[in-house]
């Protein structure tokens, strides 16, 4: 098979995935509990992260790409697969009402239509994309990204009474 | 129908996968012109609502570029503004072939929460549901394909087996498609007494019609091997880098499932292989959703066994409030990798809700492999991806 996938024991390649992220880069946080090794980096690391995490450590596959709007700053969540049982969550914070953040299409190809639907639904533009367009939405005339806090809905509802 | 060795060697019945394109320059001398064309969104072979802007050279597609949206219901915007109980109807509309995995998953999520602990019986009768759940699916699926091809006969002899599996969940969750039978903290109602027996006995029957039905008739089949055999070839390498899971990435050969490597709830105990083909073509997609359905009546069969007892729903109290901070349940779903992540600011309703839905990635595909192919070839292709429209738009 051309592909190799990572092998051996699932605690020493968590502890491999975590000592090759601290060793190279400067994480603001890393933790790494039960199958999870979490990191949190600043956004301009954000793509060098990524770029350790395929090429060598062997991270194969990029699972998604969350975005949460805090309402001043948005979160984004890029959770990675070694494809073996661990998984690897890389988090960064955003600050501002627009949100810019370099792509990793280079890095994950199939970030190409996360990267869209993120920017459709959220307004954060990833820089150097090959084909920013909206994933969901109206190409023209729709000028709102619908996953943001300020889009209201009509039917808004609270359950502040209920029991 | 064909010897063995035919439909082993097959070489004189397939034909190159890639069409003649003709040279640009050539092109230009003669005043050739490529075309554009749309297909869909109303298109009865696009599994939905699907529209590709085809860029063609005669009858060779140089450029496909999928058009979604068509289908968007706004799942995760609607899923913020409701309490956590009341979402799990909304992701039983996400994936409508495979509705199980799709509640499976955000229950995982929050479960996760919540950290709760979910009785044994409860998570028994999730993976017994989640594995009918998936012949349901798998078993159309190749229904589809056949008929897209232009073979009538395979599509109805899986809506018949798809009706039967309708009926037993219809006894068990009292609806037929849309079930709402996963709750946070194990399922709605225990299994109705003479139910397991009656599983027991529709596996048996579908054992024995499944060899001739789906088997036998379409395998050796001359026009099925010529329309599937090295349509939408792709290698591994390629397979890893669209991200793709499920069928997809394990017709290239490349062994991952969430079951086996991200195992979750009763798939610990439960004994079955992980089915992967090398070839990465249509034909092998289909040899993929063969043997998976045949991996499922195993797995059903060893819970039907061993099925505990006890209680099938913990005590969550009645207003659900989980702590703080990121839940991510993550199911293998007919189509792939789902993965819900759910995102709790402590109150009644999610902060926010993420779907990964396996046809949303499993779809970019048809920008890379489709170039090069002839426009019919298409149809096998959505067939190897098998999406389905509400899944992708979400």
């Amino acid at each position: 098979m051309a592909v190799t996938l990572p092998e051996g024991n699932l605690e020493t390649r968590l502890s491999r995935y975590l000592d090759g992220f601290n060793n190279r880069h400067g994480l603001e946080e890393s933790s790494a509990e039960g199958n999870l090794v979490l990191i949190v980096v600043k956004p301009q690391d954000l793509p060098a992260v990524l770029a350790t995490a395929r090429e060598t450590l062997g991270i194969l596959h990029l699972s998604f790409i969350t975005v949460v709007d805090r309402q001043g700053s948005f979160e984004l969540t890029y959770e990675l697969l070694d494809l073996r049982g661990a998984q690897v969550r890389v988090k960064t914070t955003l600050e501002g009402e627009e949100p810019v953040i370099d792509t990793v299409t280079g890095i994950y190809p199939t970030a190409n239509w996360h990267e869209r639907e993120a920017y459709d639904m959220f307004g954060v533009a990833f820089k150097g994309h090959p084909d920013l367009r909206r994933l969901y939405m109206w190409q023209d005339h729709f000028d709102h990204h619908p996953l943001l806090k300020s889009f209201e809905i009509s039917t808004k509802r609270t359950f502040e009474g209920l029991r | 129908m064909l010897s063995e060795e035919r439909r082993t060697e097959g070489t004189a019945l397939t034909r190159p996968a890639t069409g003649r394109l003709v040279d640009p320059d050539v092109r230009d001398e003669f005043g050739l012109e490529t075309i554009d064309m749309n297909m869909g969104p109303q298109h009865p072979a696009m599994h939905g609502l699907l529209r590709l802007i085809l860029e063609l050279d005669g009858e060779t597609v140089v450029r496909c570029d999928p058009v979604m949206g068509y289908l968007h219901r706004s799942k995760e915007k609607i899923s913020e503004n409701r309490m956590y109980p009341a979402v799990i109807p909304i992701t039983d509309r996400i994936d409508y072939m495979n509705n199980i995995a799709m509640e499976y998953g955000y229950c995982l999520a929050v479960e996760k929460l919540l950290d709760v602990e979910i009785p044994p019986r409860a998570d028994a009768i999730r993976a017994l549901m989640n594995e009918f759940g998936r012949i349901m699916s798998h078993i159309p699926s190749i229904g589809f394909l056949m008929l897209e091809l232009g073979a009538f006969t395979p599509i109805l002899y899986a809506f018949r087996e798809r009706e039967r599996i309708q009926s037993l969940f219809e006894a068990v969750t009292g609806a037929r498609m849309m079930f709402h039978y996963i709750r946070i903290g194990g399922v709605k109602a225990d299994l109705p007494e003479g139910i397991p027996e009656k599983m027991w006995s529709y596996l048996e029957g579908l054992e024995q019609r499944f060899e001739p039905d789906f088997v036998d008739l379409i395998e050796g089949n001359e026009i099925f091997i010529s329309r599937t055999r090295g349509v939408g070839k792709m290698t591994p390498e390629k397979a890893v880098e669209m991200g793709l899971t499920g069928v997809p990435l394990r017709c290239t050969g490349v062994e991952f499932d969430v079951r086996k490597h991200y195992p979750y709830g009763w798939y610990k105990n439960l004994d079955f292989d992980v089915i992967t083909d090398e070839a990465g073509d249509v034909e092998a997609s289909y040899r993929c959703r063969i043997g998976e359905v045949r991996q499922s009546i195993r797995m059903i069969k060893q819970i039907l066994e061993n099925l505990p007892e006890g209680e099938v729903l913990a005590d969550l109290g009645r207003r659900l409030r989980p702590n703080e901070g990121d839940g991510i349940g993550r199911v293998e779903s007919a189509r792939g990798e789902y993965a819900v992540h759910v995102v709790s600011d402590g109150s009644d309703t999610p902060y926010r809700v993420h779907y990964r839905t396996p046809c949303t990635v499993n779809m970019q595909l048809l920008q890379e492999i489709v170039p090069g192919h002839y426009l019919p070839d298409i149809m096998p292709i959505m067939g190897l991806i098998d999406p389905v429209s509400g899944a992708w738009d979400k």
